[in-house]
């Protein structure tokens, strides 16, 4: 297996604001875009030719993924103009194909050792997980390492182990994916017509992103793995413990205390008297003023926070400005996205751009939409759309 | 101004060449041509872009040569002109970047001696020198050859029998890759990232011996070494990554762009430079001093040098200034080369230090001659710009005068926090333009239609009227003019009318009232407007054909985002007339020849 196909075009609708002007593949955990995992995981396992198929917000694929160059692969772009399935997303690379090849979804974060098992198995393969709410993915039931069918988000599982996204295919594949747009369904009239379709199951990494909640989730279980690593410049009487990586041109200032596992990105300027606590990611350029606290949660590129905030189970998005004093604690949400709530305590989910003036308060599990604007000491809570100004 | 290239080593050179060559087309692209050292000289050249050379050449085996592509100034651009240039027997092949001013005195004496001259370069005349001072020793007759030229004589010279390729520098730049068993000869970075990071920045005046282990440097005759740099930028720079163009590329790294030159500034210790050239200088005579482009950068530092600083700034084009300026020992000069090796400005540099003035080279090149000859250099971290349009370097241009301003400002305490906020936030503004990408492209394709635009702007955002009309014209071939909104009363209005679009720049400030007068006076003239404005301004509303919205800004940073708003509606223009975006016709990126 020398030849992956990345499926990166979709938008993931259910992941507003966070995805009106990124894919979901793009979305950043722990400082750096969910496919960039994929494609990292690839490189590990020798895959160099990796073609991607892109299309919603495309650019932003471009502009940080380029060539592949810097993440040791090469890549080939591949446009799918309209978003009609995972089918027929495959569909477009279909004279670009060696004769075996993996395909794996952009947007589900996944390790090198998840694939590397994967690569021994002979093609056609999907490999499978178990999970605890299998009712959210396409639930594969099986025969002993045959796959008998693969149901969408059935009423009731019929086993726990769900379809990764992940296969391995020959070009047998293309004669079915002409009549249908989805791949699990080109898998069921492949074995309707008496194909052998393999699972394997991975014990591996694989978390997929599905609402707005899920990225702080997702963040805590990735900067688990970490590495410490320290670039720019630490002022003495700052304090650091745990796993902590700190980036070029960063400064942080004395008194500022960061407990890891935390990720702070390059250009930052941090403190004096901040405190980031465990499971927090920080991007690039963001300043941080004095006596502010955040624990658990994602903060993106070029976000400012003024003096004395308190932030945790969050998600600000990139460049929103918080002029000072804001408070965003978890607790039970009574926020639906499509009828789900999330099950863990979340604080606010921000979109970009907004600017927030000071004393403002959110309520557990308020969605900001982009673009907004929130005057002095308002409570905001349940979900503002874009652009919305709060007086 | 061309791009020269030279190999040597234990691989095939001709694969390689070519490859760098390619990387080379922006300076230069109206012929090409290679050669290569096998037991003969083999030339090769043609009127063909590098890639159309690259299919119609044999495979050769040998493992050192030359190769060039051109950018015509003495000669047409035909395949005898092309180069390499070789002497009377066809035993040396040279490949030159510059101009030789005393070429016909050269050309003249050389026929009476006998030689044949079949071309109409200049070049020609070194391989024929080297010819003629050829007793034995390659290097010497190179070197006997040089000494009668007057002029910029940058080039590579390859002679049968002789495994070494012999460089110099004079006026445009050169360096040399260091590899592993192999060395390169090359006009600029991105044609060796491919293959190695570690360079040597030839200076004027070196003569240079290359072998495939070895590389000895003279000046004035005497073996020096020169500092080996380690070159930061990735191969990743020099490709399109998923992009039709490099400029699209480009203009989408901006926010990126802007992010890297303010992690440097920010994390640097000291200002970016001291622009009271001595601590506790005054700040008076301020002068900026540039070319094309980096010309209209330094408009827009005079509006924020002056708005900050509250000094005046005079702003001149280098090559006038170069003849007709006033230079002084008080002058504080700011002079802006994206590459660092453009003529004009070297010599407006050159001239402002005669004159005792204090220099701060802006540049993108690390190690350019800019650098060395000024006093200070802020560099922007904009990486290689392969497209001849400049963008992201002009944008990290702008930011490097921001920078230098800032430090400086009169502004009250709160004011200076505010503005500090509001320039980290710039990456993200600039993104919001990005994002907006279609409905600029929607509006490009209207605008295609026409043959004549004008560009109006006032105060800060005048020069970015001039900017987007400079760009409009250079990638896209549509006649396009710059003017203050206040200027076009005085003449210009007589060429207004419906097949004239107006596109105006209305910023959030003082200019905002003005400018909705002057667009009412076009509209009376029946002209298509499209506004660029802020997105709270609601001015525009039935007054404006069509209008962009910008990302809301302070007015001090409205060239920012404008830019780039202008920037992508040059290029969807010019993709829609089917213009080669990346290389417009007679143009070549950092000229350096007069």
């Amino acid at each position: 297996m020398k030849q992956a196909i990345v499926l990166a075009a979709g938008e993931g609708q259910r992941l507003r604001p966070f995805t009106v002007t990124r894919s979901k593949a793009m979305l950043s955990i722990a400082d750096k875009p969910i496919l960039q995992f994929v494609v990292e995981s690839l490189a590990q396992n020798g895959i160099r030719d990796v073609i991607l198929v892109v299309g919603y917000r495309k650019e932003q694929v471009y502009d940080y993924m380029g060539s592949g160059e810097q993440f040791g692969v090469d890549i080939t772009y591949v446009t799918q103009e309209t978003q009609l399935g995972t089918a027929h997303a495959l569909l477009q690379v279909k004279d670009m194909t060696e004769d075996e090849f993996l395909v794996l979804s952009g947007d589900n974060l996944i390790e090198a050792h998840t694939i590397a098992d994967f690569m021994q198995v002979k093609p056609e393969a999907v490999l499978v997980k178990r999970v605890s709410d299998p009712v959210r993915y396409g639930v594969v039931g099986m025969k002993g390492s045959e796959v008998t069918d693969i149901i969408e988000k059935p009423k009731e599982a019929v086993s726990n182990l769900v379809n990764t996204g992940i296969y391995a295919f020959t070009k047998d594949i293309f004669k079915f994916t002409e009549s249908v747009l989805d791949i699990p369904d080109a898998l069921n009239n492949m074995i309707a017509e008496g194909s052998t379709i393999q699972a394997l199951e991975t014990g591996g990494t694989w978390l997929d992103v599905v609402y707005p909640w899920d990225i702080i989730s997702l963040n805590d279980a990735v900067l688990q793995n970490i590495n410490v690593s320290l670039s720019g410049t630490i002022e003495s009487g700052a304090s650091l413990k745990g796993k902590v990586m700190v980036g070029e041109g960063t400064l942080v200032r004395a008194g500022s205390c960061i407990y890891g596992p935390a990720v702070i990105g390059s250009g930052c300027d941090i403190g004096p008297n901040v405190c980031i606590m465990p499971a927090t990611s920080i991007g690039d350029n963001v300043v941080i003023s004095p006596f502010t606290e955040i624990k658990n949660s994602v903060i993106s590129n070029d976000v400012a926070i003024g003096a004395g905030c308190i932030i945790s189970d969050s998600v600000i998005d990139k460049g929103c400005v918080l002029k000072g004093r804001f408070t965003a604690v978890g607790g039970q949400s009574e926020v639906r996205v499509n009828g789900e709530s999330p099950s863990i305590n979340v604080g606010a989910m921000m979109g970009e751009d907004c600017i927030v003036e000071s004393n403002v308060t959110a309520q557990p599990g308020v969605i900001v939409g982009n673009y907004c604007q929130i005057q002095i000491s308002k409570m905001i809570s349940g979900r503002l759309p874009d652009g919305s100004l709060v007086y | 101004m061309c791009g020269i290239v030279g190999y040597i080593g234990e691989k095939k050179a001709q694969p390689i060449l070519l490859n760098c060559l390619s990387k080379l087309e922006y300076r230069g692209y109206d012929s090409c041509g290679i050669a290569i050292l096998a037991k003969d000289i083999e030339v090769y050249k043609d009127i063909v872009r590098v890639k159309a050379l690259t299919r119609a050449l044999p495979a050769l085996d040998g493992v050192a040569g030359i190769g060039h592509t051109r950018w015509a100034t003495h000669g047409e651009p035909s395949k005898v002109n092309a180069h390499p240039q070789a002497d009377c027997a066809g035993r040396i092949a040279v490949v030159h970047n510059g101009v030789i001013n005393n070429f016909r005195e050269l050309r003249e004496k050389l026929t009476e001696e006998g030689h044949n001259l079949t071309s109409q370069t200049d070049t020609e005349v070194i391989p024929h020198l080297i010819e003629k001072y050829y007793n034995d020793d390659f290097e010497e007759a190179v070197g006997l050859a040089l000494k009668d030229i007057e002029g910029s004589y940058t080039m590579i010279a390859l002679m049968a029998g002789e495994p070494r390729l012999i460089a110099a520098r004079k006026d445009s730049p050169l360096i040399i890759g260091i590899g592993d068993r192999e060395n390169f000869i090359a006009s600029d970075v991105p044609a060796l990232l491919d293959y190695t990071s570690r360079v040597i920045y030839l200076e004027d005046g070196d003569i240079a011996v290359v072998t495939a282990d070895a590389v000895k440097i003279k000046e004035n005759g005497t073996v020096i070494t020169r500092e080996e740099h380690k070159v930061l930028w990735n191969v990743e720079d020099a490709q399109k990554g998923g992009y039709e163009h490099f400029m699209l590329k480009e203009i989408h790294e901006q926010p990126k762009v802007i992010r890297d030159t303010l992690t440097e500034y920010i994390s640097a210790a000291e200002p970016a430079a001291d622009l009271t050239g001595e601590e506790g200088g005054s700040l008076g005579d301020m002068v900026i001093l540039a070319c094309g482009t980096s010309y209209h950068a330094g408009l827009i530092g005079k509006y924020i040098i002056e708005r900050l600083v509250n000094v005046p700034v005079r702003v001149e084009l280098a090559d006038e200034f170069n003849y007709s300026g006033h230079a002084s020992a008080r002058n504080k000069a700011i002079v802006i080369t994206q590459s660092g090796e453009t003529t004009d400005a070297l010599k407006a540099i050159r001239k402002l230090k005669e004159a005792g003035s204090h220099v701060i080279a802006i540049t993108n090149a690390v190690g350019s001659t800019a650098s060395r000859i000024a006093d200070r250099t802020v560099y922007t971290r904009a990486g290689p710009e392969i497209s001849v349009a400049a963008t992201k370097t002009f944008m990290a241009q702008l930011i490097a005068l921001y920078w230098l301003a800032l430090p400086y400002s009169k502004v009250d305490i709160s004011r200076l926090d505010d503005l500090v906020l509001e320039i980290r936030q710039l990456p993200v503004k600039v993104q919001k333009v990005l994002d907006n990408e279609s409905a600029i492209a929607d509006y490009a394709r209207y605008l295609a239609g026409f043959d004549n635009v004008f560009f109006i702007g006032k105060g800060i955002n005048y020069p970015v009227a001039l900017e987007g009309a400079l760009k409009l014209k250079e990638i896209s071939y549509i006649h396009a003019e710059g003017y203050a909104a206040g200027e076009l009363k005085h003449g210009p209005f007589a060429l207004l009318g419906s097949g004239t679009p107006v596109v105006a720049i209305v910023a959030q400030d003082n200019t905002c009232e003005p400018m909705v007068t002057s667009i009412k006076e076009i509209k009376a003239r029946k002209s298509p407007v499209l506004a660029l404005v802020s997105e709270d301004n609601e001015t525009m509303e039935g007054l404006a054909d069509s209008v962009i919205t910008v990302p809301q800004i302070e007015p001090l940073f409205s060239p920012v985002v404008n830019s780039v708003a202008l920037q992508l509606l040059a290029y969807y223009v010019a993709r829609e007339r089917g213009c080669p975006v990346d290389f417009p016709r007679n143009l070549a990126k950092s000229v350096t020849v007069e």
